[in-house]
């Protein structure tokens, strides 16, 4: 068995004591971040990013992704708690969560939430799993004609199922792509956009593009807004939920799961989207939907499942295809890069041990995170008394301090202050920056295969449909515009977000 | 016309498309197109450029026509206390080393909170600088001067 002999392989390199370890502050990192209102896992990962170059490949990557899904749990404790999303994807999770615990369940709230993402992230692991090697093979057979189709799939994917105006998110991706050309040309050595500044030829780093966009414009925008946090106040009791609250959330947990790893695979899928896609639809399937808002249990189940899922799927276009499906994978590949693997199908057959750790080690954070979670979730309540004007100098500082140690340049900090100030007038504007970093962390891979196909086929563009496999990733392109298009569907997507 | 009659999200985000656009063709109007068989290092710039200026331009198109939706006032505390604190840790970092850097940019950035308190941000600034020293200095063996000497 093939399929036993990766799993061994991984379990192995997840169970050594470093790398639980790693994966072990991770995913502490990662339920902090996600209980505190204000910082995500974006510019998390992105602080961390230059310091793991030190570790092993393994280690740095497992302690990465803990970071991410390690946030899924944390954000669902201060939706419940505070009425405050933790984190965009446990915006549904305040609903029936926060409802729950006013009505004095604020236990069994915060149980069923981090078992049904407990539930989902084992589901997902299997899911991965078995995803994993077929696509893998797939990809190999790739050339750079179905590269660029693929691509060119995941940029429109994205702004499809992102949120806001498709129009303003098709702007943001070619906005991305046109910083991702600053720099010198790899066929030609012309250096293109970098206005004689030295440090620009080698194109902008994307670290400190993201912790300006989403690190600093969000504190301002922060700032700016009056809140007021009420924590519940109860003793929480009944962590162990009971037969009959298991019973009602357990085939909400099932849907959520399916919906959030169909949704967290496809490029763009973002953070959002899963959790709001579950809630609609146990909505809809409940016997009386009157309940969801007064604390249904079944709200709160099958959107956490649905975020964990996708969370983890997520990674399954990086590992097979080395294509990022939101920003936050756009960092993970900049992790692989700095250890010196250029992501891809290739990675699966060359780096076994990091592929099959990595997607072990998912397994064994959720395990950390169930009992981090519910043991000890006195500890994360009491962090939500660190008052924000303490909160956001220090995220400020480590955010400079973190971009300049990445190549200790002190113009990496001018390129994050200059993108604050750009940040912030997108929030101001109300366009979403997430499809501005795929562009840019996609843009270099982009022009360098249509280059490719385009010398290959003499200039010809039809080549593009006269490979099967491209043919029909743009086939699937056309049915995404094409649906966009339609009256009906745009408006049951504008209700599916806006809900 | 106007500002009361336009939509001003869609004509400043549109606005910005077209500076933007514009300042890359400027950038890259001496880099040579080529041809689609063989592109030279100005045609994707090209390309993309005139994508983003055409967008500009609808955005801007479309919001003078629609109906008034304002943006929220900026405030400029926030923005000017986060903006400073950063660009003077740009400047001070290499120069007169972390301490001093990091002190600098806790306090101003913490000008930019409502509930600002000039005591306690400085005590704050004085832990946070140890931690940082610790953990990136020491910890991370992050190599940037520590003290002005």
């Amino acid at each position: 068995m093939e399929l036993l002999d990766h799993l061994i392989l991984g379990f192995s390199t997840a169970l050594q004591p470093g790398n639980l370890l790693f994966c072990l502050i991770g995913v502490l990192i990662g339920t902090a971040i996600g209980v505190l209102p204000g910082i995500g896992p974006i510019p998390t990962v992105a602080l961390l990013l230059p310091f793991t170059f030190g570790l092993e490949p393994s280690s740095a990557m497992i302690m990465l992704a803990g970071i991410f899904y390690g946030a899924q749990y944390g954000g669902s404790t201060t939706a419940i708690l505070v009425n405050v999303p933790g984190e965009t994807s446990s915006v549904v999770t305040c609903i029936d969560g926060h409802e729950m615990a006013k009505r004095g369940r604020a236990g069994p709230a915060l149980a069923i939430a981090a078992i049904s993402s407990f539930f989902a992230g084992t589901v997902a692991t299997v899911v991965i799993v078995l995803l994993s090697l077929p696509l893998s093979a797939l990809a190999l057979k790739f050339t750079a004609v179905e590269y660029f189709s693929l691509l060119v799939l995941g940029l429109i994917a994205a702004v499809v199922l992102a949120h806001g105006s498709i129009a303003k998110s098709l702007a943001m991706v070619l906005l991305g792509l046109l910083m991702g050309l600053v720099g010198i040309d790899v066929n030609s050595g012309a250096s293109r956009m970098t206005f004689g500044v030295p440090s620009l030829s080698d194109g902008l780093d994307f670290v400190p593009v993201a912790m300006g966009l989403f690190g600093l414009g969000e504190i301002i925008a922060n700032l700016e807004r009056t809140t007021t946090r009420v924590v519940v106040k109860q003793s929480i009791r009944d962590l162990i939920p009971s037969w009959a609250d298991l019973k009602a959330a357990f085939p909400a947990m099932v849907r959520g799961t399916a919906i959030g790893s169909i949704l967290g695979v496809l490029p763009g899928g973002g953070a959002a989207l899963p959790p709001f896609t579950a809630y609609a639809i146990e909505k809809k399937l409940a016997r009386d939907p009157s309940r969801f808002g007064k604390g249904a249990i079944e709200g709160v189940a099958g959107p956490e499942a649905a975020n964990n899922a996708g969370a983890q799927t997520s990674f399954i276009p990086l590992l097979t295809l080395g294509i990022p499906a939101n920003a936050l994978m756009a960092l993970m590949i900049g992790a692989l890069m700095m250890q010196g693997i250029q992501p891809g199908p290739q990675v699966m057959a060359e780096q076994p041990a990091l592929v099959w750790g990595l997607i072990a080690s998912m397994w064994t954070g959720n395990l950390m995170l169930l009992i981090i979670n519910l043991p000890l979730v006195g500890i994360w309540v009491s962090m939500l008394k660190i008052p924000y004007r303490l909160l956001f100098p220090a995220i400020v500082l480590f955010c400079c301090i973190g971009t300049y140690g990445i190549s200790n340049s002190i113009f990496n900090v001018w390129v994050m202050l200059v993108c604050a100030g750009v940040g912030y007038f997108f929030i101001k504007v109300g366009v979403e920056p997430a499809p501005l970093l795929l562009g840019l962390v996609l843009g270099p891979q982009l022009e360098e295969n249509f280059r490719r196909a385009m010398l290959l086929s003499d200039g010809d563009v039809t080549v593009f449909l006269r490979h099967p496999i491209s043919a029909v990733l743009l086939a699937i392109v056309a049915v995404l515009m094409l649906a966009l298009l339609s009256p009906t569907l745009f408006r049951k997507r504008k209700q599916a977000l806006s809900e | 016309m106007s500002v009361r009659k336009v939509d001003l999200h869609d004509v400043l985000f549109g606005g910005f498309l077209i500076l933007v656009a514009a300042g890359a063709l400027i950038a890259t109007r001496k880099l040579s197109v080529g041809t689609a068989a063989n592109m030279g290092p100005g045609y994707m710039p090209l390309a993309i450029s005139l994508g983003l200026m055409a967008f500009g331009v609808f955005f801007t198109g479309r919001g003078l026509f629609r109906p008034f939706r304002g943006i929220e006032p900026v405030q400029l505390r926030p923005l000017l206390a986060i903006i400073t604190s950063v660009a003077v840790f740009a400047l001070l970092a290499e120069r007169l080393g972390l301490v001093i850097a990091a002190l600098a940019t806790v306090i101003i950035a913490g000008f930019g909170g409502r509930e600002h308190r000039f005591v306690e941000s400085v005590i704050f600034a004085v832990i946070l600088t140890g931690c940082a020293v610790l953990l990136f200095v020491r910890g991370l063996s992050l190599p940037i001067p520590v003290w002005p000497w």
